[in-house]
């Protein structure tokens, strides 16, 4: 693709988001503000799928001199911001319509969200396509300030306590990150790069000449640093509750999306050091990692009694999974880690969407309150159902395919003590979520319900993410497959390309 | 270097460690806000100190956003938004560590950050050695700051105080990174202001009070 045009890709791909935002702010009016939303969100789609086709053709693109730089791991990453985006656009038409109805937010708050929502979307998207990793630095913590303040939008005790602590936690986290960073770029300039030293592409370069001492460091506050964002154990404590409190369709996107955004970051620097390093040593942070998160979202989802937080834990159950596959390495590991980013930003926001149906109609989330589901809304019920079950890795939805391929590594590359760990936990997860997805799905509700599904534009979108397990489960398109294959090349073999 | 240039270095670095023990050692708000500003018109001139040092323009243009954003605009917007909290919102009078084992405790965070920085392996700067630790030592003594406080607008100036150090750091280590980072840093700063003020009161009129151990609505048991 010939400069010009790749810059007028870049530029249309982020002008979108805010020039949606800035419409919001002139016309305040819901309809008009709601269908100004989904159409930006619907573009963005389109044009990410035009960015991904060139991807797949040319590889990389780079923008602005060397501003820009999408590559297949990338595209990977913009992939899943783009359909969570979209449907959650579409998702929260009718989510913010209801709670608008009954009187919970009005119409300035109907504003602020929608803009929250447009400003969210171009920061995530940023994150993935810059090159320099001070900006992604900065967009990162620009993630973190909007959804806090989506997060707040209601005027509830909950909703302040989760968002009170999300800010000082994440944004005390994200502080190591810059320092890791810094130290990143200090190897450079030291290794005698003068020029874009704070690029990537210019640090996976000059990789092999930095000083292993301060990358081992560096590499440590960037773990910490993004760990947090990513909501990596011990540092989620964050998580469940902005999770849990933000509205719906938000959950959807800080779960599905933001927690891959910080991944990215953390990934990105493993490049790095393996280049400087060799794998062992950020592996090995990866695994431990990866499985105090999977352990701790097994104990805690075992003792849970809130639905939308047992779906928290179980991102950060499923972003552990996504670190243990790069921490295992090899072909097999980060194809199914890269595969599960994908596959978990599908099946997640299906299961909050659900999730916020039924708290909705049920007017509570508390689990053991919420009973036959599938008789009081039967098409959502079916949903809730096999978001879970693809959760949960039962075969034949997508995630199984993923998690047996970050597991196969695992004894792949002899790591038979850990990876019998990771299937212990997994499997108290597998029974524990069944048995409470079951007891809510089936049974007589306590109270006598009228049947109905919330309206179409609750099912639609439940609906897109659904037949998307379905078919991930059994067939990866071919697209979609060279691009995870390239991915994983780069992540693996440290080659730019 | 001369060695007036290096005395003005050690000098603006110790006003920086003072600055920053004066929101340790003490209770109120306004001193807090005080010391910030102490610090933020100090670490300005550091700034403007570390641009002349090095010959990069850019840096200047850092150092006037630092002495306007930090010394003025925070100290204002904070101001602001707690005139009508009450006096006792605005006290620690009860942190998890008294305040004279706070200062013990942060004196032995300072002299560990000047050990840490010796074991990380940096070309010999003066600009480095004298900043670095100190730097880093804001850095320690903000996040000591906002665990050891119980009122969340202490836990506000922990913050402030750790972007400091983070601020210093990163100039010290990188000559001003580039300008579209450090405005895009000093951007998320001030966002992040506002929005902890806003929270803070919503918090002080929901709970009726800032007490973060009030915040325990949220939890697994």
């Amino acid at each position: 693709m010939d400069s010009l045009l790749s810059n007028i890709t870049i530029l249309s791909l982020l002008l979108t988001p805010l020039v949606g935002g800035i419409l919001v702010t002139i016309f305040r009016k819901k309809k008009i503000i709601e269908i100004v939303t989904i159409s930006s969100a619907s573009l963005i789609l389109i044009q990410v799928f035009f960015i991904l086709s060139t991807i797949i053709h040319e590889k990389t693109i780079t923008a602005f001199g060397n501003a820009f730089y999408i590559d297949s791991f990338g595209a990977v990453i913009l992939l899943p911001i783009s359909i969570v985006g979209f449907v959650s656009v579409l998702y929260s038409k009718n989510y913010m319509g209801r709670q608008y109805d009954i009187g919970l937010v009005d119409d300035k708050h109907i504003v602020r969200y929608y803009q929250g929502l447009s400003i969210f979307l171009l920061s995530m998207l940023v994150v993935p396509i810059t090159n320099n990793l001070g900006v992604m630095w900065v967009t990162v913590e620009a993630t973190t300030l909007v959804s806090v303040l989506l997060i707040m939008l209601y005027f509830k005790e909950n909703a302040i306590e989760a968002a009170w602590k999300y800010l000082i936690i994440a944004t005390v986290g994200l502080s190591f990150a810059l320092i890791g960073t810094v130290f990143f770029y200090y190897a450079n300039i030291t290794a005698g790069s003068s020029e874009d030293a704070m690029n990537w592409t210019g640090m996976v370069h000059n990789s092999k000449l930095f000083d292993p001492n301060l990358v081992k460091i560096a590499f440590v506050f960037i773990l910490v640093g993004y760990g947090t964002k990513a909501g990596l154990a011990p540092m989620h404590t964050w998580l469940p509750d902005a999770h849990s409190e933000a509205p719906t369709p938000v959950s959807a996107l800080l779960s599905g999306v933001l927690l891959n955004c910080a991944l990215y970051g953390i990934i990105r620097f493993h490049i790095v050091s393996s280049g400087t390093l060799g794998h062992a040593f950020s592996d090995q942070l990866l695994i431990i990692l990866a499985v105090v998160s999977i352990g701790i979202a097994a104990a805690s989802i075992y003792f849970q009694k809130d639905m939308k937080r047992m779906l928290a834990y179980s991102s950060v159950e499923h972003m552990g999974l996504v670190s243990l596959g790069i921490g295992f390495g090899g072909m097999f590991g980060i194809y199914g880690a890269i595969l599960q980013i994908i596959n978990h930003a599908i099946a997640k926001p299906l299961m909050f969407f659900a999730s916020g149906t039924v708290s909705q109609k049920y007017e509570t989330k508390v689990m053991s309150k919420i009973k036959g589901i599938i008789k009081v809304m039967p098409v959502t019920g079916a949903l809730f159902l096999i978001g879970g079950f693809a959760l949960v890795g039962m075969p034949p939805f997508n995630i199984f395919l993923s998690e047996f391929l970050v597991l196969s590594s695992g004894f792949q590359s002899g790591q038979f003590l850990v990876t019998m760990i990771v299937i212990a936990f997994l499997v108290i997860t597998f029974a524990v979520f069944l048995r409470h997805l079951i007891k809510m799905v089936f049974g007589n509700p306590v109270v006598e319900m009228k049947q109905d599904d919330m309206g179409k534009l609750a099912v639609i979108p439940m609906a897109i993410l659904a037949s998307l397990v379905i078919i991930f489960g059994f067939y990866i398109p071919d697209q979609l497959q060279t691009l995870v294959h390239n991915a994983s090349n780069i992540i693996n073999g440290g080659s730019i390309i | 270097m001369e060695t007036i240039q290096l005395d003005i270095l050690t000098i603006s670095g110790a006003i920086l460690l003072i600055a920053t023990f004066g929101v340790i050692a003490r209770r109120g708000f306004m001193d807090w806000l005080n010391a910030y500003r102490l610090q933020s018109v100090v670490l300005s001139a550091v700034t403007a100190i570390v641009g002349y040092v090095t010959g990069i323009w850019e840096i200047y243009i850092a150092a006037a956003l630092t002495l306007v954003i930090k010394s003025l605009v925070i100290p204002k917007v904070l101001t602001y938004v707690t005139r009508s909290l009450e006096i006792e919102f605005k006290t620690e009078t009860n942190p998890y560590l008294s305040l004279r084992a706070s200062i013990i405790v942060s004196a032995l965070l300072v002299a560990m950050s000047y050990f840490l920085s010796q074991q990380i392996p940096f070309k010999s700067d003066p600009v480095v050695n004298v900043y670095l630790p100190v730097s880093m030592a804001q850095f320690f003594l903000g996040l000591f700051a906002l665990v050891n406080r119980r009122t969340a607008l202490s836990q506000v100036v922990g913050l402030l105080i750790i972007e400091n150090g983070l601020f210093l750091f990163t100039l010290v280590l990188t000559h001003g990174v580039s300008l579209i980072i450090e405005i895009g840093i000093f951007a998320d700063i001030l966002v992040g202001i506002v929005i902890s003020s806003i929270l803070l009161f919503r918090m002080s009129r929901t709970f009726d009070s800032l007490d973060v151990d009030k915040l325990e609505n949220l939890r697994d048991d």
